[in-house]
């Protein structure tokens, strides 16, 4: 007799008929519910807010206050998502919302929606948005808040606008600007997908804007997922299959689908303008970018800045919003790096841990 | 879904497909961003566009001059009517937004204290 453990057996298992059976039904199951989660919309965006003012297809929203007002911050904050997608992003879903996170943390909270432009909108530009749309709903938050003064954190090209907004009316009451994934540097002409493409002299976006008017949906979204093509086309899809019976990673990949699913055009003029002003030409960090005729000078930028920067963003690589920094007036201000992607930051299940407490902490300080 | 030991078995078919593309995702992702970065692949995409918009400019063009006649002829609006209607609508909500910030500020503390 030998007193040698026993080998494990590691010859392939032969799967019974039963076992088969159960197995084929299960992944019929998987496919069933894989296909369910492709082609319906989870409920996002469900934090309760009112309509206070609209224009166009612009609408203002003032969340509902979930603590006492004495223990409300004194400052409200305005939320300006990018003007390429629904802000839906930002109540994502009920337990991982950051407008519900700000809202327990007493702040008066409101959101800019900037609609889906129509054929009619087909001439509006960074100079409406910034001096004609924006200046409306900061009198509209200020009327209905009560305050003077005002935050406003911008995300993407509502990070742009905000910016350019800050610089051109510094006096109008902003005390803080938290400027999120900011595209605003693009002097690096191969720092990232955009900046190339949209470098190449065989790209002519007069010529689409003039043929198509707006930008389709579809033309920005795929514009988008092919900077990471086999991540947005394919890896998203098999983590789900992978993680299809864990329903906690379920139920965050259904939110994020649908309002990835949710696309919208961007008007034809403003197209124009990020490309050629921005894009090619650089004008905000120049010095020579002008709305409705009036210089951008960063230098009168005076609020205090908080500007989140996500480390690995292939939408806007971070030296797109590092330099700002350099050049704009304010003397309060601070550079926040974020491990993760675009909107993996605000997003991403390490949101709530590491990226909203940084802003809230700093806003709360600032914001009484 | 797949029970992954790591060891080769012929009875596992999605296994075997879930191991050969775990091992290959990074490598292709890495190649496909490196491709869409090259100033080769921007040229491509921009000359694709081009023509397309080129080519499908002219019979665009035809099926709005037809279908505004059409809708002309039809006593129905046409989209340039509907967009002119709209732009016309958004001046007046404008007018009625500046109505609304006068409105606002007679009705302020502090100036209703001034007067």
């Amino acid at each position: 007799m030998s007193n040698a453990a026993p080998t494990p057996d590691t010859s392939p298992q032969i799967p019974t008929f039963l076992e088969l059976c159960a197995g084929w039904h299960k992944a019929a199951e998987n496919i069933e519910k894989f296909n369910r989660l492709l082609t319906t919309d989870a409920k996002i965006a469900q934090t309760p807010k009112e309509l206070i003012w609209t224009l166009n297809k612009a609408k203002l929203y003032r969340y509902a206050p979930v603590v006492p007002k004495e223990e409300q911050k004194r400052t409200p904050l305005l939320m300006v998502f990018a003007i390429m997608n629904r802000p839906h992003v930002l109540d994502l879903r009920p337990g991982h919302s950051y407008a519900e996170y700000m809202l327990r943390h007493g702040y008066d909270l409101y959101l800019l929606d900037w609609g889906a432009p129509g054929p009619e909108d087909k001439n509006i530009t960074f100079d409406d948005y910034t001096l004609e749309y924006l200046p409306r709903v900061i009198r509209k938050l200020k009327s209905v808040s009560g305050s003077d003064e005002f935050s406003m954190l911008g995300w993407c090209l509502g990070a742009l606008i905000s910016t350019m907004y800050s610089a051109l009316r510094p006096d109008d009451g902003l005390k803080n600007l938290i400027l999120l994934t900011a595209p605003l540097d693009f002097a690096d002409k191969t720092a990232g997908g955009f900046t190339r493409w949209s470098s190449n002299p065989a790209f002519n976006p007069d010529t689409i804007a003039e043929k198509l008017g707006n930008i389709p949906p579809e033309m920005i979204d795929n514009g988008a997922k092919m900077l990471k093509p086999i991540e947005n086309y394919f890896g998203s899809y098999t983590m789900l299959w992978d993680n299809i019976d864990n329903p906690g990673t379920v139920e965050a990949w259904h939110a994020m689908n649908t309002w990835v699913r949710d696309i919208i055009p961007m008007a034809g003029a403003t197209y124009k303008q990020l490309i050629n002003d921005l894009y090619k030409e650089n004008r905000l960090m120049e010095g020579t970018m002008k709305l409705r005729g009036e210089l951008v000078d960063l230098k009168r930028l005076k609020a205090n800045v908080l500007n989140v920067i996500a480390e690995a963003d292939h939408i806007t690589p971070p030296c797109q919003s590092e330099r700002v920094m350099d050049l704009i007036g304010s003397q309060d201000k601070e550079v926040f790096r974020v491990r993760g992607g675009h909107i993996g930051i605000m997003a991403g299940r390490g949101a709530e841990k590491n990226t909203w407490p940084h802003i809230e902490s700093w806003l709360a300080a600032r914001s009484d | 879904m797949t029970k992954t030991n790591g060891d080769f078995n012929p009875f596992d078919p999605t296994g075997m497909f879930k191991g050969m593309r775990d091992a290959n995702m990074d490598a292709w992702s890495k190649m496909m961003i490196d491709l869409v970065n090259t100033d080769a692949y921007a040229e491509a995409t921009g000359a694709a566009l081009n023509a397309w918009l080129t080519t499908s400019g002219p019979f665009r063009k035809v099926l709005e001059d037809s279908m505004a006649k059409t809708l002309e002829q039809l006593n129905l609006p046409s989209r340039d009517d509907v967009t002119r209607l709209a732009e016309r609508l958004t001046n007046i909500e404008m007018r009625l937004d500046d109505l609304d910030a006068k409105l606002d500020e007679s009705l302020r503390p502090s100036h209703s204290g001034e007067n």
